[in-house]
């Protein structure tokens, strides 16, 4: 029933790894107890972004070449997988819970009719089945999900939930692997643009002030960002607030948003549902401000404030200068 | 055109919960409601329709209960809904419930396009849609924030891949999962709502779709779960600041060294 590897799928995004990747590999080798990770890449002639995934140390990487993968649609890269599971069942495959990694392995999944457990928070072995933890019913209900008798075992995992370590200790070895890419032209892709978040990019920043409906006002959003910059950080909101015309949904940290690990994070009027805490499990220090002093957001904080966001945020810039 | 729009019912937010001492699982609040992103799909297939005439069909697969959401629908504009109802199709996971849709589809008479929520609120894998289009080999656009029809063959669709916006020519029949953002779903009017009452529902069982019994519910379902339980929360021993915003504060910027 397969073999004894574990394979993760290398996402390409604007030409470039998505981060998420490499944080898998990592995360593959610390539960791998002697099995052998592989990356799995498929990607256009130039572009050899082995020598990026090398740093990180798989046993070895599996490379599916061809020019047509740049603009590849999700059916075409689902068949040129299909073709090298098929040829060496692995025992897991692991992807990326991105938009692309949730659409394509679906369709691998389907073809091998095997199973297939979606956003996952974690992963572990027991014995030769990979446990497969995974919220429910939004993050407030945990389950465990195994495949007992189907392999590969497939698997989403959730983007920063894991770190990417670099380990030059290991020179992976490459190989190419065979496969026939089948063209589809029922759907084309006719562009792509890539989309500016960098004012936003909430994921690696160390500083984030947080903003809730309960901190919610025009005057707020703008202290909220005086302090931002004055901290060298960014202003992350809830879901509520994604409505409010100053924020878009990339602005959201949480289960359905971004997953934030900052040096300090100080919550302003946000109550702490389990759907945002999730999203803020690795910040280091939190300062949590909110008029209910019974404010689930407490649970997790370092520091209090009971009283108003805006206040809070004027003495803050107040005393700092 | 005709557009198949699968739907679920799901428990309403946050109402269902982990009692952390029995680990059983504790549900508070209405029944269920249709699943948010399954709103979109339908009124993306109704704005479809006005452009393109055709027939907008609701298909879902769940208990007698999941009636009222199909219902909800039909009001919402839908002409026609099925549901697929058994014990049979008890336990499915996302292999399984993909293979009794496809019966349905396959029964219903193949759609031009079928339309998807991006995910559903309880499961949350958003893999029934692709795992359909895989079965039926059409090809797909997921995660959709804006179609549009070129002919009576094509239509565009943006998708929003996070990091990127990619758009996508597609030949029909073709499947499409949205995501909430592509559009503002229409409220049932009061007409519609006794119109909805003298729409054909139609309640197919695992005899009148002539499955595989392998194939369906639990048994056709490679996953299993094994446990579920309150999430563990990691909590911290808060210490709480001066009422004064101004000592707050300071505290925090000599404390933390700001
Ligand atoms: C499937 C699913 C996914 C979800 N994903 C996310 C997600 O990714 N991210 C997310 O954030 N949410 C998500 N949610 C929503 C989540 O359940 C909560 O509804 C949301 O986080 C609440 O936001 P909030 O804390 O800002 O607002 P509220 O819960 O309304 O809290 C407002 C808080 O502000 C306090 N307050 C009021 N006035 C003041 C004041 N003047 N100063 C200071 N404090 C004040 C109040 O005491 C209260 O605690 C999701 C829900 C579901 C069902
Ligand atoms: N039981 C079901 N019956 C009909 N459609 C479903 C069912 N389960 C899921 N879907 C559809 O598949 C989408 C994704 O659901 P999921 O894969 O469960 O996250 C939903 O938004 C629905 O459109």
């Amino acid at each position: 029933m397969g073999n004894q590897e574990i394979w993760v799928y290398v996402e390409i995004n604007n030409l470039m790894v998505e981060p998420t990747s490499f944080q898998l590999i990592t995360k593959a080798k610390q539960i791998a107890n002697g099995r052998k990770v592989v990356a799995l890449i498929a990607e256009p002639k130039m572009s050899h972004l082995e020598s990026d995934i090398k740093e990180y140390g798989p046993d070895e990487i599996r490379i599916l070449r061809d020019e047509r993968f740049r603009g590849a649609n999700d059916e075409e890269l689902a068949d040129a997988l299909f073709q090298v599971v098929k040829r060496n069942t692995p025992n897991a495959i692991i992807f990326p819970a991105t938009v692309r990694g949730r659409s394509v392995a679906p369709r691998l999944q389907a073809k091998l009719q095997t199973g297939l457990t979606a956003d996952c928070l974690d992963i572990y072995y027991d014995g030769d089945n990979l446990v497969q933890v995974k919220p429910t019913y939004g993050d407030g209900v945990m389950c465990n999900i195994i495949c007992p008798d189907k392999r590969p075992q497939m698997v989403t995992v959730r983007p920063n939930i894991f770190e990417a370590k670099v380990d030059r200790t290991i020179k992976p070895k490459i190989q190419a692997a065979e496969f026939e890419f089948h063209e589809d032209a029922r759907s084309e892709v006719e562009a792509e643009e890539p989309v500016d978040h960098t004012s936003t990019d909430l994921t690696n920043a160390k500083v984030i002030i947080a903003l809730g409906r309960g901190a919610y006002s025009e005057k707020n959003v703008e202290l909220a960002r005086q302090l931002a910059e004055k901290l060298g950080g960014k202003v992350g909101v809830s879901r509520p607030l994604t409505d409010k015309p100053e924020f878009t949904h990339s602005d959201q940290i949480g289960q359905s948003g971004t997953t934030v690990s900052p040096d300090l994070l100080i919550n302003l009027g946000i109550s702490g549902a389990v759907q945002y805490t999730v999203g803020v499990e690795k910040a280091k220090k939190v300062i949590s401000v909110n008029t209910n002093r019974d404010a689930p957001i407490f649970d997790l904080s370092d520091y209090g404030y009971v009283g108003d966001a805006g206040a809070f945020l004027e003495a803050m810039l107040g005393n700092l200068e | 055109m005709k557009i198949i729009v699968c739907v679920k019912q799901v428990p309403e937010n946050d109402s269902v919960k982990i009692d952390p001492k029995t680990n059983d699982m504790v549900r508070t609040g209405a029944q269920g409601v249709m699943n948010p992103f399954d709103r979109n799909a339908i009124e993306t297939a109704l704005e479809l329709k006005e452009k393109n005439g055709g027939q907008v069909i609701l298909l879902i697969m769940g208990p007698d209960s999941f009636t009222e959401v199909l219902r909800d629908g039909l009001a919402m504009g839908a002409d026609s809904a099925y549901l697929l109802s058994s014990k049979e199709f008890g336990g499915a996971d996302t292999l399984a419930t993909a293979y009794t849709l496809v019966a349905g589809i396959k029964k219903i008479g193949k759609p031009d396009v079928i339309l998807f929520g991006r995910q559903s609120e309880d499961a949350d894998t958003g893999q029934v849609g692709p795992i359909v289009a895989e079965d039926l080999n059409i090809p797909q656009a997921t995660f959709a924030t804006k179609v549009e029809t070129i002919s009576a063959t094509t239509l565009e669709v943006d998708r929003d891949l996070e990091s990127s916006i990619q758009k996508v020519e597609i030949k029909l029949p073709a499947e499409i999962t949205v995501r909430s953002e592509i559009n503002f779903p229409r409220y049932e009017t009061p007409i519609n709502i006794v119109k909805s009452f003298d729409k054909p529902l139609t309640i197919w069982n695992e005899k009148d779709l002539n499955v595989d019994p392998d194939k369906i519910g639990k048994k056709g379902s490679q996953t299993i779960v094994t446990k579920v339980y309150a999430p563990k929360k990691e909590t911290k021993q808060v210490k709480f600041l001066s009422k004064k915003a101004g000592d707050a504060a300071k505290t925090i910027i000599n404390e933390l060294d700001l």
